[in-house]
This record gives structure tokens, sequence and C-alpha cells, in this order.
């Protein structure tokens, strides 16, 4: 597929829908992509969720066939922890520096059989399921994490604590475990960089109103989702964490706006699928949605509303919400719609934290030279170019890397990075 | 979970069942069920197909006349299927096939349409334990006389 | 020529060397027909594995190809590629899956034995009724056709035409520009709509590239991707027609969204109250300077009214709200210290940088109030507003104009459109997307794509990253003097037993089937076709047979599943 012997050849960073979806445009028209993904397996946030709105579609049977099609791919360098460490030059001809961390088994021999993560004798709790679940210190974040192989964690192998240990080397049948893997470092000539890194939500604890961290079963919007997936902690069971099942919850929206100062735009929606999560594992469950603004923007989403609204769901306008320990169960003090104190109790609390900048964006920023705007997002529309490109030619960006926002509108953000990238000039007009 | 499923019973009865799955999601699911090292009945023999819309009636009725004890096909979630609208149609079909089989004085359960996702690995178990489960107590295809053909 | 079918069983080390008899299972197949070689290896997929298997089809002259390993997800195409590397069509080749679906969910080894031999058997059977199939090369015009001359249509035509592609840029109006064109600043840049539509009218109509056909509308188009033929019909100064055929092999629809008329407006006054104007109305008064701007008037006291018509059509309009925050502040501007009130329902202001526009206005002076329902009277020293609180309690408001803001419908001949495109329509009226998460600037049908607000209420700002969202899909697939390979695993029907009762083409989702009315046949496009088999199902006679899931290749897979 590649014809121009390397020369156009585009950096991706991050593999998450934004970044998947333009890699494998870019590869279709015959270009040769490298993506940089820092975790241990890519699909970014959406693999974490089961269903998604407004249809409910199976968010991995939509994305399956693109994760396949990409790792077929040989026009695309899917680099798994990998980090991008130093960009030089301009358009056309930027060099670029990836540190790709030590896996420590190779790709090319493993098969995948999970053999190595039975024997390891290290638990610790894992962050893709919200610390709900134990991983081992060589493991795949989830069941069906591509690509299918393991990495060992040197943060926790016992190994790289200096201790004794065989167990993985020993349990693998294929000889696929490399304890003297190095780092690599790859040096790359491309002609045009994708910042697609996408986002993070707010830190829940030092807003001490919500409760988090304090309170029993007063969740996060992520850890919630990875309930009701049937990969995830409990095979999609909505447990407590007494091991019942809930008999009524309450999704807080909003959580964190005041401190943003913007609405993050998918949460309403979000919540409202958490309310047919509960009305479809739990029918006899009550869901209270407590919102500020109803914001089902665009021609589908007030039906979606509706609908949950027919399956039960009830919607309380509620500002100023606490969320304490009831006995038993969860109390929520709020104001209602006539400013009026009212209280609600429940045994399950979800809170959708705002969609903050990922992790690193301001030094990835600095890397590439790129200014973030004043909410920490990858600034837009640098250059006289529309939404897609950054203040630096070549340089586009897609996605919730500049802000929150719904797959759709990240899907085509990255299809309009494409069409720049393409034809050689900045996306568009502002 | 009966763990020998495969193995005849107490009467001698070894269920034959034939499992057709939508490549995109139901395949999916069924291969997480296996990275998963869930249990999944040997009974079942199953048989990609590209969509649930491709199994016809007359699919359905040629492994029951083969002397399949039962028939289950599975595809996307409604909404979810790869070809749009293919799992309605799927689903408008099963009605037929229903028809046939009580004319043809075969129950109806032993054929069966079910939803299974990709991520689904624990529903696609648990949707093939409960079929053969069914399957048992419903006892062998009376056809089955049929099956040296 | 006979054929010499080699079955080769993986043991994937232990996966399924440790569950599954694996000698067993090479007894059982080793006698049936047509196979020369049963074989077994430790590691298929590993390079020694495919030397394996090539060095073994040279030798053995081996015609077809049976592997036992692992899923299709996995390994499907390494094994097709040893395949073609050894001169055996890729498709005389059955993969089946003895790992994720055998020897993974099967602990009693003698039934997992069991079941692979089904399952091996059934594969091999298979095989033997597989026809060889190849990929198809077809040539295509990488024209485009971009129906509406708005902001979308103009964005999606300068980044689509180039030398080697041709934009025809079809406008029922007399001019290019759309809604913006006539538009006062926009939100949230507060750029001047109308200059920047203009500047885009400019581009356009200096670009050599880009045909423009004014009063004109696309009367017909058929074909497929890569190849549509279509008919553009214009309009002439002494009232006939002209019809143009281009040929395209992509097609854009940008034909935008109107604004609400009738019931919903009228109720509140809208035409029977003076001082009662919907938000385009006032829109245009600030663009064209009679309100605002100099000499032009201001209201002393403005009441907006936000949602208008919601109810009756279902949706939220989305860009409302941020609308009539930046028209308050446009009439804030215009008369210092007047009073502006935005009774709203929810406030709808999603994403990064809008609440933030939003505030701008009410630190500007507008008064946000939540309301339930409003009702608008006319009075003497103004006009009357009367709206319900969240507590139930009514407050009155007396203003000298009342701005509402309806909701945006799907343009005239949006029916029309969806049926001569076979697109569908979505419950709100406008078109239909393919999928509305991974294909939201894409219609069902393959190689039309949407911009704009013709599938939904959008920004103008959305809109242009929706109509740039099309040209990356046509740019990266259909490119100047490259082919396109379409599905190769498609149905086709015989002719001979179609009776021409057209049920195939109600249930193609694709429109891939067409009838023949001279023969009385049907007929398959294999250009559109992606395979489900959908139609085969369907089709009374039996007269459809989708290549490499034909009846005769499933019946011996279930023959030997349910042994
Ligand atoms: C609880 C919840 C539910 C949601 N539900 C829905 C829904 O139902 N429907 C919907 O449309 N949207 C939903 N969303 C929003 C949806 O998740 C996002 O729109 C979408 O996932 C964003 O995709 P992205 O590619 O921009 O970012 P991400 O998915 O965040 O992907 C970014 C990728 O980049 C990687 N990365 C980050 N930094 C670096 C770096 N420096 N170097 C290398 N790699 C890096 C990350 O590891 C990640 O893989 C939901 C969001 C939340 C929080
Ligand atoms: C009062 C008001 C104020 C607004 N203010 C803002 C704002 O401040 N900021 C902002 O971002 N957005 C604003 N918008 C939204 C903005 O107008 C739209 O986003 C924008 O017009 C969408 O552009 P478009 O090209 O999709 O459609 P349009 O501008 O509607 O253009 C569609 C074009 O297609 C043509 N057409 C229609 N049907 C056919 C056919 N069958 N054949 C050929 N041609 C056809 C039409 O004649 C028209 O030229 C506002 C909208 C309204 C109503
Ligand atoms: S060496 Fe031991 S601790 Fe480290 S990953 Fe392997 S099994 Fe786990
Ligand atoms: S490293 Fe070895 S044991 Fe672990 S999954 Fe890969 S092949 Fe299996
Ligand atoms: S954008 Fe605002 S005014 Fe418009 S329909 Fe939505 S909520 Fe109502
Ligand atoms: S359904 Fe069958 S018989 Fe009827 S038109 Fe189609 S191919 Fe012909
Ligand atoms: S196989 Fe599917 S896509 Fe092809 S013609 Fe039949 S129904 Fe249409
Ligand atoms: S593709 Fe799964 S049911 Fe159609």
């Amino acid at each position: 597929m590649d014809e121009n012997n390397g020369h156009d050849d585009v950096l991706v960073i991050g593999a998450g829908m934004a970044g998947i979806e333009a890699s494998l445009r870019l590869a279709l028209a015959g270009r040769h992509v490298h993506l940089v993904e820092e975790s241990p397996c890519f699909g970014g946030s959406v693999i974490r969720f089961e269903d998604i709105y407004p249809n409910m579609d199976c968010a991995t049977c939509m994305i399956a066939p693109l994760q396949q099609d990409l790792l077929q791919n040989a026009s695309i360098d899917l680099l798994t922890l990998s980090r991008v460490e130093k960009v030089s030059g301009n358009a056309g001809k930027f060099k670029v520096r990836v540190k790709k961390k030590a896996s420590y088994v190779s790709a090319e021999t493993c098969i995948g059989c999970g053999m190595c993560f039975e024997a390891c004798p290290v638990s610790l709790d894992n962050d893709f399921e919200e610390g709900m679940a134990q991983r081992k210190a060589i493991y795949v974040p989830a069941a069906g994490a591509l690509p299918n192989v393991p990495s060992i964690d040197t943060d926790n192998c016992l190994r790289f604590k200096g201790e004794e240990c065989n167990a993985c080397i020993e349990a693998c049948m294929f000889e696929a475990i490399v304890m003297d893997d190095k780092d690599e470092v790859l040096d790359l000539d491309v002609a045009a960089i994708l910042v697609a890194t996408g986002y993070g939500l707010m830190d829940l604890k030092p807003m001490k109103r919500f409760g988090y961290g304090k309170v029993p079963d007063v969740l996060s919007s992520v850890a919630f989702a990875r309930l009701y997936a049937s990969n995830g902690p409990t095979e999609g069971e909505l447990k407590l964490r007494s091991g019942d099942a809930p008999s009524s919850v309450a999704v807080v929206q909003c959580v964190g706006r005041e401190e943003t100062g913007y609405c993050s735009a998918v949460c309403c929606l979000n919540s409202l699928k958490f309310a047919h999560y509960v009305d479809h594992k739990l029918p006899d469950a009550a869901v209270h949605v407590l919102h500020t603004d109803m914001c089902v923007p665009g021609k589908t989403h007030q039906r979606f509303r509706d609908k949950m609204v027919e399956h039960g769901a009830d919607l309380v306008f509620a500002t100023d919400v606490k969320v304490g320990k009831g006995s038993p169960g969860v109390k929520i003090a709020y104001k209602d719609g006539a400013g009026k104190a009212a209280e609600l109790k429940v045994d399950m609390v979800v809170l959708a934290p705002a969609f903050v900048p990922s992790e690193g964006s301001k030094e990835l920023a600095d890397i590439l030279g790129v200014p973030l705007d004043g909410t920490g997002f990858f600034a837009q529309g640098g250059n006289g170019g529309g939404p897609v490109s950054t203040a630096k030619e070549g340089i586009y960006v897609a996605g919730c890397a500049t802000g929150p926002k719904g797959i759709s509108q990240v899907v085509m953000e990255a299809d309009m990075a494409v069409a720049a990238i393409l034809t050689g000039t900045d996306g568009g007009v502002s | 979970m009966t763990s020998s499923d495969a193995k005849a019973d107490s009467q001698g009865f070894r269920p034959r069942v034939v499992g057709f799955l939508c490549n995109w999601c139901s395949y999916a699911g069924a291969d997480l069920a296996g990275t998963s090292r869930l249990d999944v009945p040997a009974a079942i023999s199953p048989i990609r197909v590209m969509c649930s819309s491709r199994v016809d009636p007359v699919l359905i009725m040629t492994a029951l006349m083969r002397g399949a004890d039962g028939v289950l096909v599975t595809g996307c979630h409604p909404g979810d299927c790869h070809y749009d609208k293919g799992n309605y149609f799927a689903r408008r079909r099963f009605a037929l096939t229903d028809q046939i089989l009580t004319s043809l004085g075969l129950e109806p359960e032993r054929v069966r349409l079910s939803w299974v996702s990709a991520s689904e690995g624990p529903r696609y178990a648990e949707v093939v334990n409960e079929f053969i489960e069914e399957i048992r107590e419903l006892g062998p295809n009376p056809m089955r006389t049929n099956r040296s053909l | 020529m006979a054929r010499r079918i080699g079955f080769f069983i993986c043991e994937c080390g232990p996966n399924i060397g440790e569950n599954v008899d694996i000698d067993a299972v090479l007894n059982a197949v080793e006698d049936m027909d047509d196979v020369v070689l049963a074989a077994r290896f430790g590691l298929m997929c590993s390079g020694p594995g495919k030397d394996f298997l090539k060095a073994n089809i040279k030798t053995e002259k081996l015609t077809h190809l049976v592997v036992a390993a692992c899923s299709p997800k996995q390994h499907e195409l390494t094994f097709m590629e040893v395949c073609e590397d050894s001169g055996i069509n890729p498709f005389l080749f059955q993969l089946t899956n003895i790992r994720e679906q055998v020897a993974w969910v099967t602990k009693d080894k003698e039934e997992a034995t069991e079941k692979t031999i089904r399952l091996a058997k059934a594969a091999i059977r298979r095989v033997r009724y597989h026809d060889p199939l190849s990929k198809t090369a077809l040539a295509v015009n990488a024209d485009v056709l971009v129906i509406g001359g708005g902001v979308a249509g103009m964005a999606a035509a300068l980044r689509l035409a180039s030398p080697e592609r041709r934009v025809h840029l079809v406008e029922r109006s007399s001019s290019l520009g759309g809604r913006v064109v006539a538009q006062g600043p926009i939100y949230p840049t507060m750029a001047s709509g109308g200059e920047m539509a203009t500047a885009m009218v400019d581009l356009v109509e200096g670009n050599d590239w880009i045909v423009v056909h004014r009063y004109s509308e696309v009367s017909v188009v058929v074909g497929f991707f890569g190849n549509f033929e279509v008919v553009v019909t214009g309009e002439l100064e002494d009232g006939g027609t002209l019809e143009t055929k281009v040929n395209v092999g992509a097609g854009v629809v940008a034909t935008g969204a109107e604004v609400l008329e009738g019931k919903p407006l009228e109720d509140l006054g809208h035409g029977s109250i003076d001082g009662v104007v919907s938000s385009a109305e006032l829109e245009a008064m600030l663009a064209d300077g009679s309100i605002g701007g100099k000499g032009g008037k201001a209201p002393k006291s403005v009441a907006f009214v936000q949602c208008v018509g919601r109810d009756e059509v279902g949706y939220c309009s989305e860009i409302c709200c941020m609308n009539s925050a930046k028209q308050a502040r446009l009439l804030l501007e215009a008369a210092k210290g007047a009073k502006v009130h935005i009774l709203y329902r929810d406030l709808c202001v999603p994403g990064r940088d809008q609440q933030a526009f939003l505030e701008g206005a009410v630190k500007a002076g507008a008064n946000l109030v939540r309301t339930t329902s409003v009702e608008v009277g006319g009075s003497k020293g103004g006009i009357t507003v009367s709206h319900s609180l969240g507590d139930g309690k009514a407050e009155k408001l007396m203003v000298d104009m009342v701005v509402l803001s309806p909701a945006m419908v799907p343009p005239t001949g949006t029916e029309g459109m969806a049926e001569m495109l076979n697109v569908e329509l979505d419950p709100s009226g406008f078109l239909l997307e393919a999928h509305a998460k991974l294909e939201p600037m894409a219609a069902g049908i393959d190689g039309i794509y949407l911009a704009g607000s013709a599938s939904g209420p959008r920004s103008v700002s959305d809109s242009i990253v929706q109509a740039e969202a099309c040209a990356g899909r046509v740019l990266s697939s259909l490119i100047p003097g490259r082919t396109i390979e379409p599905e190769i695993r498609v149905s086709h029907i015989l002719e001979t037993l179609c009776t021409g009762c057209q049920t195939c083409l109600e249930v193609c989702c694709y429109g891939a089937i067409v009838y023949d009315p001279m023969k009385n046949v049907s007929h398959i496009n294999a250009a559109i076709c992606r395979g489900c088999g959908n139609c085969v199902a369907a089709c009374p006679s039996n007269a459809i047979s989708l290549y490499h899931f034909t009846y005769k290749q499933l019946y011996q897979e279930i023959v030997e599943a349910i042994r």
C-alpha cells in the first residue's frame, strides 16, 4: 500500500475512537500510519462501555471490526505502551522520537492464552475496572482487550523488585516472555501529526460534598459502566458492596461543572443511558436522575430521554447536591426547582464527573509546541484553520482532546483531520 | 451446569444442536466465552454466517430434518446488526419457522433466536447452557431416525 | 482436476494439544473423501508453521486447505495468505475454530475431541464445495456531486475540488451561501456570518474545478459508489428547464434546515401581536442594521422564548439557546441598560466553550429565567409575557419585543430527496445516517454523504466539521486513478429460477437489487452488495445464492455438525 516510501507518513497520537478512525482512513488512502498509544491496549474510553446512547449499540460490537481491520492493516503500525518524546521540524518533514516501553512479552510468539497471568503470584487492583477487580503483574486490562498480548507491569512484578520469581516464564509454553526486553526508541519521519489523546474525568475526591471515597456505594460513572459490562468485574451484575442488588439508584449530573465552567456535553445522555442500564438489569429498581439542565441537543436525543422516562426514569431538577451516609444506604440533600430543600434516600449513587483534559496534555503540548486553551484542552483553530487545526501547521487535533463531545462528533473531527492531512492544508474556514 | 452434556444421559440421549452465529457480534461473543474460559456445552456445533438474516427457515428445517435436536440462531442485538436491519428480518422469519414446526408436530422450542453481543461471553455461555438444558427436557428429535440419510 | 484436500490441526502448544486428542482427530478424518493428508503442527501461525503448510501444499499438490486452529478473527487472513502464496485460491480454504469454541470452553477431553472431529469433518465436507473467488477491481469516477450551496455544501466542495476531481455544486436558489450569507455575527466567535459565507462564495466561484449549477435541483441519481449517473435540472429564464447529465463517484447532500413556521408561533402571538418576531426575523434585522447598528432602533425590553415548537417536533434544535444568548448580547450592545429576559426550559450549551459564551450574555445583562410554560398577549403599553416559575408561581413581564426561538425543521423537498437517493428518513424527518456513531456523515447508501443541517440542526462550525468529514471519507476512498475493490462474498441471482416477485428488493438494506421488467427477473449489483445473505433467505424461489455461504456449503456443515 505504501506508495510514497515513507515521505508522507502520518503520526497519530492516541488510539481511541478518534485515532482509530483517522488511522484507518489514512491507511485506506495509501498513507503509512504510526499510531502511538500509551496504554497496553487500544480503543480508548469506549471499550469500557457495553452500550452507548442513543441507540444502545454495543460498543464492543461497534468497535471490534475496526480494531480487527486495524490490527491486520499492514499500513498501520500500532505502537502500544508508547509515548512521543520529542518532535522537531515542520509540516511535511517532522522528526519524531517515540519511546516504546518494554512489554516483556513478544507479540510475535505470544498467542494470548493467559497461562502466565494465572501463574503470577502478584495481585493488585485493576485500574481498568476502577479497582473493583484484581489483576496480576503480568496482565491484559480486561478479557477481550486488544491486542490480546499481556505485558508486565514493572512497578509490581516481583522480579523488578529484585525478588526471585519465574512463575510466568515457567507457565508460558511459548517462550513468549522475554525478561531482557528493552525499551525501544523509534525515530520516525512524518509529514503530519494528529493529536487524538482524548479526555480524562475530574477527580471526585476533592469535591467533598459528593461523598466519593467516603460514603459506600457512591460510584463514578465509569465504575458503574464497568459494573454493567458483561466483561466487567461482576460479569454485568449491578451490585452494591454488600453483594445485594440495589433497589434504588440516583445518578447525579454536572459533578464538577461549577469547577470547570463548562458543560461536558455527554453526561446528561450518559446518565439517561444509566437509567436504561438499571431498567434493563433491575426492572424493579427506582432510578432518579438529578440534573440542572437536561441537555439533550439534536434530532435524536430528546426522543431517547422520553423513552427513558417512559421506562421509569425519574428526572429530578436539583441544585446544591450533597451526598452523605444514610442509614442504611446513601442520603442526598438538594434544592428542588422551587429552591426548597429536599432529600432522597437511595442504595447507590452514581456521579457523572466533568470531562477534563487527559493526563499528560500539557507535557505533550510542550513537546509538540502547540498551545492549550484556558480550560487545559488542546486549543483549536489556530493558524487561521478550522476546529481540527492547531497553531502549528501540519499538527492537527481531533476528538475529546479539544473538549468534551460524543462519539459522533469525535468521528467527524477525525475524518475532518483526514481531509486536511490528505489535501495538505489546514482545516476549514474559521 | 452439566459437565458431561455431550455424553449420553441416563436415557441414552446425546443432544445435537446446531448454532448459527452471526460473524460480527455473536461469533465474537462466543470467542470471548473461550478467551474467558467459560463452560459451553460441547453439544453445540457452531456454524458461522455473516448475518443472522442469512439463516432462513430452509436451513433450520434442513438441520431438523437431518436430525438436529435443536437449532440456535444468535445475532447482534436489535439495532446492532452489521448490515443495518438483518436481525429484524431474522426475527420476522422466525415467526414463520415456528409455524412450520408446529405444523410438522415439532416443538417450536427446538428452535431459538437469541441476541448475543461481542462483549457478552458470559451471556453466550448462558444462552447455550439454557438451550441445551431445554433440549434435554424435550428429548430427542422425533425425526432423528432420518439421520442416517 | 481431482480435489486434494490437506487437513492441518494446530496444537497451539498445550491450548489445543492438551485438551483435544489430536491423534484421534487425525484418525477420524484421514479417510474422508478427497483428504490426501492429515497432519498436526505445534504452532501453525508461526513462521515454521506457515512454512510447514507451504511445503506440504507443494509436495502433496494440495488443491484445498482446511485448518483446525483458533478463531478466524485471529488467523483466517494469515492462512488465506499462505494459500495465496502457494497458488491456492484463498477461498478454497476453511478455518475451523477449535480453540476459542472448543478447547477453551470444554473441560472434558473426550467431549472436546468429539466436538473437534465434528467440526473438522464439517469443514472438510464444506471445503469440497467451495468455489474459487477473486477480487474485482472497479474503475471509479472521482468527481463529486454536492447538493445545496450553504456553508456545508461549499466547505465540502472547496475541500474536494482539485485538478483531478471536479465538483458539481447544485443550488436550488439564485445564489450560494445558504442561511449564513444573510446572517450577522455568529456565535461563538462573533465573526460576521455574512462576510464568512461571502468569502466562501468567492472562493467557490473562483475555483476552476467547481461547476456551480444555480436555480437547479437534482432530478435523477442512479448507480453506485464510484459510478453514479446524475441529472441536474435547471430552471431557465424563459420558464423552461435544462437537463444536464453528469457522472460522479459520490454525492454529498447539504440541503440545510428550515425554521419552523405556523401554529406553535401563532399561539404565541406571531403574526397577530406587533413586536412578536421569530429569531430568524430578528437575525435579519440585526444583519441589515434595522435593529442595532448606526441609526437602527433597539428595543428597551425584550423576552426571548425558547423551545418554540419543541414539543411538536419532538427534539431540541441545539442551536437556539446559543443563538438567543448571541442575539441578547447584540441587543444589549445596541441599547445599553435594556432589559433582556431569556425564558428557557433547559439550557442547552454543551461543550467546552458554549457555557462561557452564555455567561458572557449574562454578564452583559441578560436575565436567564427557568420556566415551564409561557403565554404571550398584546396590551397597550407593550407585550405581556406570563410564565410560570419552578415553584409553580406565575410571573408577568411587560416588554417591547418578544423573540420566539422556533425549532429547525427539514427543508421542503426532503422526502423527495430521500426517495431519489434511496436514503431513509429518521423519525424527525431529517435524512438518516448510516450509523449514528461510526458514520454520522454518511447515508445508508454507499457513496452518499450528509453534510450540515441536512441530517439535523447544527451550528455553523459543526456543519463545517461534518462537511469536511464527508470530504475526508471521499478523499480516502475515492481516489482519482485508483480502483475500488467491492466485497467478494456477495449474492447473485440465478435468472432461470427468479420469478420476478421482487421480494428481495424489499429486504436489501443497500438497494443492491434492481428489477428488470423486460426480462421479469431481478439482478444484484455486485458492486453494492455487502453479502449479508438477507435476500437469500427472503427469496421464495431459492433463486439467490451467497458466495461462500451457499446452501450446499452450509448443508455440508450441518450434516457433519450434528453427527
Ligand atoms: C461514563 C461515560 C460514558 C460515555 N458514554 C457515551 C455514549 O454512550 N455515547 C457517546 O457517544 N459517547 C459516550 N461517552 C463519550 C465518549 O467516551 C467519547 O466521546 C470518546 O470516547 C472520545 O474518543 P477519543 O478518541 O477522543 O478519546 P479517548 O477514547 O479518551 O481515547 C484517547 C486515547 O489516547 C490515549 N492517550 C492519551 N494520552 C496519550 C499520550 N500522551 N500518548 C499516547 N496515547 C495517549 C489514551 O490511552 C486513549 O487510548 C461517554 C463518556 C463517559 C465518561
Ligand atoms: C436565526 C438563526 C440564527 C443562527 N445563528 C447561528 C450562529 O450565530 N452561529 C452558528 O453557528 N449557527 C447559527 N445558526 C445555524 C446556521 O444557520 C446553520 O448552522 C447553517 O445555516 C447550516 O448550513 P447548511 O449549509 O447546512 O444549510 P443552509 O445554510 O440552510 O444551506 C442549505 C442550502 O441548500 C439549498 N437547498 C436546499 N434544498 C435544496 C435542493 N433540494 N436542491 C438544491 N439546493 C437545495 C438551500 O437553498 C441553501 O442554499 C443560526 C440559525 C438560525 C435559524
Ligand atoms: S515474574 Fe513473577 S511477578 Fe513478575 S509478572 Fe512474572 S509471574 Fe508475575
Ligand atoms: S505470554 Fe505466554 S502464557 Fe502469557 S498469554 Fe502469551 S503465550 Fe500465553
Ligand atoms: S437549543 Fe435551547 S431553545 Fe433550542 S430547542 Fe434546545 S433547549 Fe430549546
Ligand atoms: S425474491 Fe427471488 S424470485 Fe423474487 S425477484 Fe428476487 S430473486 Fe427473483
Ligand atoms: S446479500 Fe444483502 S446486501 Fe447483498 S443483495 Fe442480498 S440483501 Fe442486499
Ligand atoms: S450481523 Fe449480526 S445479526 Fe446481522
